[in-house]
């Protein structure tokens, strides 16, 4: 199906540059047959992308030849032929749809391939029922979700009938429900249509259900294999700045205590199946306390800092769109808490945290900070922007100035900061996101994606806000970017003192950070608690559409052969402790 | 923001809904150029008669049909103090001063006020049964014969109306991120201000060039090359209720300019 031999690939010389720039591709030689599935991993910058675009293509290796269906893409008589055989799907679902009907735009290929219009009424019909659209083929993309944006987008590729699909990070901005329909779709068409796939991921447990998996690193290939054996290379993949599949994680991490797991566990059920696995668990004897017990909430000391009284929202009152957002919600935070805001998409946090700072208004309700209504005193605006610090999701897209330092400075000077204090804000605020003085006279348009974000989150710590919200800040980044960024909130947390409310899909994010968890489902509050808590309560999660962390979730099946067994652990750690008998702290 | 309408597309099922939009386009092209040769109320209460006639075939409520007057209710005003005492008359109704209303004045400036009216609900008239998509197939289809790239015209159009609320949604998002920094759009010097605006701006012409590149890339990757060897799923297809619905239109627009000889 493809064939690469020796594919290299560079960007012409910028005619004023006198350098040339770094090849992104060298030697890539690998081969995938027909109706195989393919995952591409590797950290941003590695030339994943890139090599995405050459099966397509869109790019033409500078070196070496790439075969689709045995033609040459350098063949510029059938590249048609090419765009025709192998669709490509992209990462924003929202920059590859070009009609303003789901319909047409699906027929979009087609009528670029001057098919007769009852071939094309026909294959726009079957594209849309193989993933499960049909019901929408009227509707206009906008009010759609992200995870039914991208199946109409794979729709749109499949109705031209190709032989090989290529997609470039197609989760990477959906929801963890999202995430699942587009690959519950992706394995569907392998599976059933025969289509060859390959996918580009920086979701590990995604990349672990393909049958080969590629590992990229500086535009080479630098392992390639089942994903059994290459996850058995847990630091090898960690040099690389790549995580291993939780399940692998937790494999592992059972091994090291002793447990002898089999070695080339992959699935949650392989692991549950495992002899000593199941050992393990019978053996378990209750010994073990949860590490982190929060301080009971009745000993508060003092007025909570954030309190919300009976808060509703309403989006366009009265309009024919009206929609109700938030409603009668209450809850209080106190200063130094470290909270996660968790529920899917459409649950209301992000209109919550935006009552915050009063970017929206409640429409019913109140919201206290330090126990005064932040709407009593309208000239308090400004100051209660500084005070809580609001981070939106993707903040990289907010970056104007010519320069970095400009740009966090943005923030502080309008809160009319002195001169010296205002320079001494924006360096420490880019230190606690881990850049250095030397990007400050950087524009902040030529850094990378993961340091953008990072600017972006200095622009608002640099006005020492008290109180820090941050929404989704981990979202389309890769592991190692997700890590370094969860880290350093982390660490501001701790070092500043700052309160932080963090909003995540991400159980996992949540869990590791967060003292307690709120989670949040149609406009209110479903459960509260610690992680512990509220992990126990994984069919209540279930039921909201929200996944238990993947830990706990394994204990509590667990929990099923000894009734001992806790579900609420939910890091790896303290689960291989757990089963390996009884470690922790009593 | 989320929840935007485009254009005023009023979606029912009707006879004039199912009209070819070319048919459309070109009945209303043909009813404002009459209109402008009609010089006499009794004209212009045909045309009145016509367009209601097909209002009600089109089972679009008339509120809907008023709201395009209100947005140019300035202009009706204007045009008609304009002419009603600036019209050059013998027969002096009322004078005071300088202002002079005649009998000339009275008629021309009702009859200026009669037509812009029939002329703005006659045209909201085809946006509000004919979808965008429909629209644009039509305009596409009418420019083919001259010396225009119709294809060209065609996609820019859908392009602009599928990216609208996407793009309304990120300006709304980068506004808030930028005033929760700080940043105030309603008090402040004008060059503050300006400098607050560019905050707005910068980035979303950013993201704008971002996506446009990114749109791009993907429309060649689904063998975009141009509108030469293109199909459609849905051609345009005139009917027999089109050409009788065209001919109607034109006969009773003919009517209309032998009424002015009589």
């Amino acid at each position: 199906m493809i064939i690469s031999e020796n594919v290299c690939f560079a960007y012409a010389v910028p005619e004023d540059g006198a350098t040339a720039p770094p090849p992104v591709l060298c030697g890539v030689d690998f081969a995938v047959e027909k109706g195989a599935f393919i995952a591409i991993v590797g950290r941003n910058g590695s030339g994943k992308s890139t090599l995405a675009k050459h099966i397509n293509a869109l790019l033409l290796p500078t070196g070496g030849t790439l075969w689709v269906n045995g033609i040459d893409t350098k063949d510029k008589a059938r590249l048609w032929e090419i765009r025709k055989s192998a669709g490509m799907v992209f990462q924003n679902p929202d920059n590859q749809i070009v009609a303003t009907i789901v319909e047409e735009d699906v027929a979009f290929g087609p009528e670029n391939l001057g098919l007769p219009s009852e071939e094309i009424l026909r294959r726009v019909r079957a594209a849309l029922a193989t993933v499960g659209m049909t019901e929408h083929a009227q509707s206009a993309p906008h009010h759609l979700s992200g995870g039914q944006k991208q199946r109409v987008a794979i729709a749109g590729v499949l109705a031209m009938r190709p032989s090989l699909i290529v997609l470039d990070e197609p989760t990477a901005m959906l929801d963890p429900s999202g995430r699942r329909e587009v690959m519950e779709t992706v394995k569907q068409l392998n599976a059933e249509a025969g289509i060859t796939v390959v996918l580009i991921t920086h979701f590990m447990e995604e990349a672990a259900q393909a049958h080969r998996l590629i590992v990229m690193e500086n535009g080479r290939i630098a392992m390639e294999g089942t994903p059994r054996s290459i996850f058995k290379r847990g630091d090898a993949l960690a040099r690389l700045g790549l995580a291993v599949p939780q399940v692998v994680a937790l494999a592992q991490a059972m091994r090291e205590q002793g447990i002898p797991v089999a070695e080339d566990i992959l699935e949650i059920d392989e692991l549950i199946a495992d002899e000593a696995v199941r050992k393990a668990a019978m053996a378990f004897s209750g010994a073990f306390f949860a590490k982190k017990t929060a301080p009971p909430r009745e000993a508060r000391p003092s007025a909570p800092l954030i309190e919300v009284r009976a808060l509703s929202h309403m989006y366009n009152p009265g309009a024919a769109y009206e929609k109700k957002a938030i409603s009668q919600l209450s809850l209080a935070i106190d200063a130094g808490e470290i909270i996660g805001l968790i529920g899917h998409t459409g649950s209301g946090k992000s209109t919550l945290v935006q009552h915050f700072n009063a970017l929206l208004k409640p429409t019913a309700g109140q919201v206290l900070i330090n126990a005064v209504d932040i709407h009593a005193d309208k000239k308090q605006l400004k100051a209660l922007r500084q005070r809580v610090g609001l981070v939106f999701q993707y903040p990289e897209h907010q970056l104007f100035a010519a320069t970095v330092y400009e740009d966090v400075a943005f923030g502080p000077s309008r809160m009319g900061m002195g001169a010296d204090e205002l320079d001494k804000s924006v360096k420490n605020a880019l230190a606690s996101v881990g850049l250095g003085e030397e990007v400050c006279g950087k524009s902040p348009f030529s850094l990378s994606g993961g340091q953008k974000r990072r600017v972006a989150i200095a622009g608002v710590l640099a006005m020492r806000p008290e109180i820090l919200v941050l929404d989704e800040p981990t979202a389309g980044l890769d592991p190692h970017g997700r890590e370094e960024i969860l880290s350093q909130i982390h660490e501001m947390h701790e070092r500043l003192g700052l309160t932080v409310i963090l909003v995540s899909h991400s159980m996992e994010d949540a869990a590791r950070l967060c003292g307690r968890i709120i989670v949040m489902n149609q406009g209110g509050i479903a459960m509260e608690g610690t992680p512990a808590q509220v992990f126990a309560q994984g069919k209540t999660l279930e039921e909201i559409g929200l996944a238990v962390p993947l830990v706990s979730g394994i204990l509590s099946r667990l929990g099923e052969i000894n009734p001992h067994i806790p579900a609420g652990i939910f890091t790896v750690n303290d689960a291989a402790l757990l089963l390996a008998g009884g470690g922790g702290t009593p | 923001m989320t929840r935007i309408a485009i254009g005023q597309f009023y979606p029912t099922d009707s006879p004039v809904h199912r009209l070819d939009p070319r048919v459309k386009l070109l009945a209303v092209i043909a009813f404002v150029t009459v209109l402008l040769f009609v010089t006499r109320f009794l004209g212009l209460g045909l045309a009145a008669l016509f367009l209601a006639a097909i209002i009600r075939l089109s089972r679009v409520p008339a509120r809907f049909l008023f709201r395009g007057l209100r947005m140019i209710l300035f202009i009706l005003i204007f045009a008609s103090v304009i002419n009603l005492f600036l019209t050059p008359g013998e027969t002096i109704l009322f004078s005071f001063g300088f202002i002079r209303l005649t009998a000339e004045g009275l008629y021309r400036a009702g009859l200026m006020t009669v037509r812009l009216v029939l002329l703005v609900i006659g045209s909201s008239l085809l946006t509000l049964t004919t979808s965008p998509i429909k629209l644009t197939d039509g305009i596409e289809s009418l420019l083919r014969p001259f010396p225009l790239p119709a294809h060209d015209i065609a996609i820019m159009m859908t392009i602009a109306l599928r990216m609208i609320p996407t793009l309304a949604e990120e300006t709304d998002k980068i506004i808030k991120a930028q005033k929760a920094r700080g940043a105030d759009f309603e008090t402040g010097s004008l060059p503050k201000r300006v400098k607050q605006f560019l905050a707005v701006l910068i980035p979303l012409f950013v993201s704008s060039f971002k996506r446009a590149d990114e749109l791009a890339t993907a429309m060649e990757a689904r063998c975009y090359r141009g509108g030469e060897g293109r199909t459609k799923m849905k051609p345009l297809k005139m009917k027999r209720a089109d050409v009788l619905a065209l001919a109607v239109t034109l006969l009773f627009c003919a009517g209309l300019i032998f009424l002015r000889f009589l």
